[in-house]
């Protein structure tokens, strides 16, 4: 007999009992997906984080303590949906996130960034340079990439169909396979060339 | 520091050592939750890199609070979960002489006998002198010593 589940049944209830105290700012938990695992954050606005891995990434708990303080508890419940959404979205029963995401701590620009970055439909490509045109400064592409690269927020916001200008695929958070997976779950299988696409693919 | 840091690190340490202290799972689940929620009412930990002595504080500090609101025998059907069983002495033996020592002796013996603590750790836990920890571990074990020979 081990005492991990008098442990779970004992968090459970101390989750419950801290949140009526006040004592809950934001709820963590870890989801298995498509992509293995999946660490995911949600605050009183909204989703705060979406990881690749079980573990949080430090930079995300900083930015997170930052604005919310320490009172950072797992809690399933705060991410039903968030969990539930994902769920569907990589049973292709999803096309888009209705959750609200919180972006508080960032820059004005990278969160015009994530914002244009948002409005990439479901299967399309973009490039760095047309989210950086969209975030209202077309030569600030290579700042539009690192906003992008540093995306507290994958997969909701999808900044995995954001390729490089010359159609190669660019980098991920996650990994390049990851990134490969999502646009193959969006476009179809076989529908993401080995080394990218032409850069006429694109569009301008 | 997060709650959630300190949480995935050390309750399931708390949790063994709390239900080691109480010898019953509702107990320790009781002692668990009093113990984490006053920790996260009185943050920050007092010194950083320093929240293991303290989670073992409060927790012994609830246990010897909750030992003194009721004085009722509990049943130490859990002990199993943490004590040695020892070659010519009973687990049930032991079990009731442990639960015989008052909750300041009983908690200097399990984090030094059980859990293997050092001597200026159960006194950095107990808020006592290392002398009075050695002291209670020592009349722990001579009261053990007498109810298992």
């Amino acid at each position: 007999m081990t005492i991990e589940p008098l442990v779970s049944e004992a968090r459970e209830r101390l989750i419950a009992r801290a949140k009526r105290e006040g004592l809950v700012s934001v709820g963590y938990d870890v989801m298995d997906s498509l992509l293995g695992p999946l660490w995911i954050a949600v605050g009183p606005r909204g989703v705060l984080a979406i990881h690749y891995g079980a573990k949080p990434d430090p930079r995300d708990l900083a930015r997170i303590s930052r604005t919310y303080g320490p009172a950072v508890l797992p809690d399933r419940r705060s991410c039903d949906r968030v969990l539930t959404e994902l769920d569907q979205y990589f049973a292709h029963r999803r096309r888009s996130f209705d959750l609200d995401v919180d972006l508080t701590p960032l820059t004005p620009f990278q969160r015009r960034v994530l914002a244009a970055t948002a409005l990439v439909p479901y299967g399309e490509l973009t490039t760095y340079r047309q989210v950086a045109r969209r975030a209202g400064n077309e030569q600030a592409s290579r700042a539009a990439g690192g906003a992008i690269g540093s995306n507290p927020i994958p997969i909701v916001i999808p900044c995995h169909r954001v390729v490089a200008s010359d159609g190669s695929l660019g980098g991920y958070a996650g990994g390049l396979p990851a990134k490969r997976r999502l646009l193959a779950l969006e476009r179809g299988e076989g529908q993401v060339p080995e080394g990218g696409w032409p850069p006429a693919h694109l569009g301008r | 520091m997060t709650f959630g840091e300190l949480l995935e690190r050390f309750e399931r340490e708390i949790f063994a050592y709390v239900l080691r202290l109480s010898g019953n799972r509702v107990d320790a689940d009781d002692l668990y939750q009093d113990t984490f929620l006053a920790a996260f009412r009185s943050w920050p930990p007092p010194r950083a890199g320093n929240e293991r002595a303290w989670l073992y504080r409060i927790a012994t500090n609830k246990a010897i609070d909750r030992g003194r609101r009721s004085r009722r025998i509990v049943p130490l059907a859990d002990l199993r979960l943490a004590a040695p069983e020892r070659d010519g002495v009973t687990l049930m033996d032991l079990k009731t002489a442990v639960r015989a020592l008052p909750t300041g002796q009983r908690a200097a013996f399990v984090l030094r006998k059980v859990e293997g603590h050092s001597y200026a750790e159960v006194a950095d836990v107990l808020g006592c002198s290392e002398e009075a920890a050695r002291s209670r571990v020592a009349e722990a074990m001579k009261k053990l010593k007498e109810a298992v020979r």
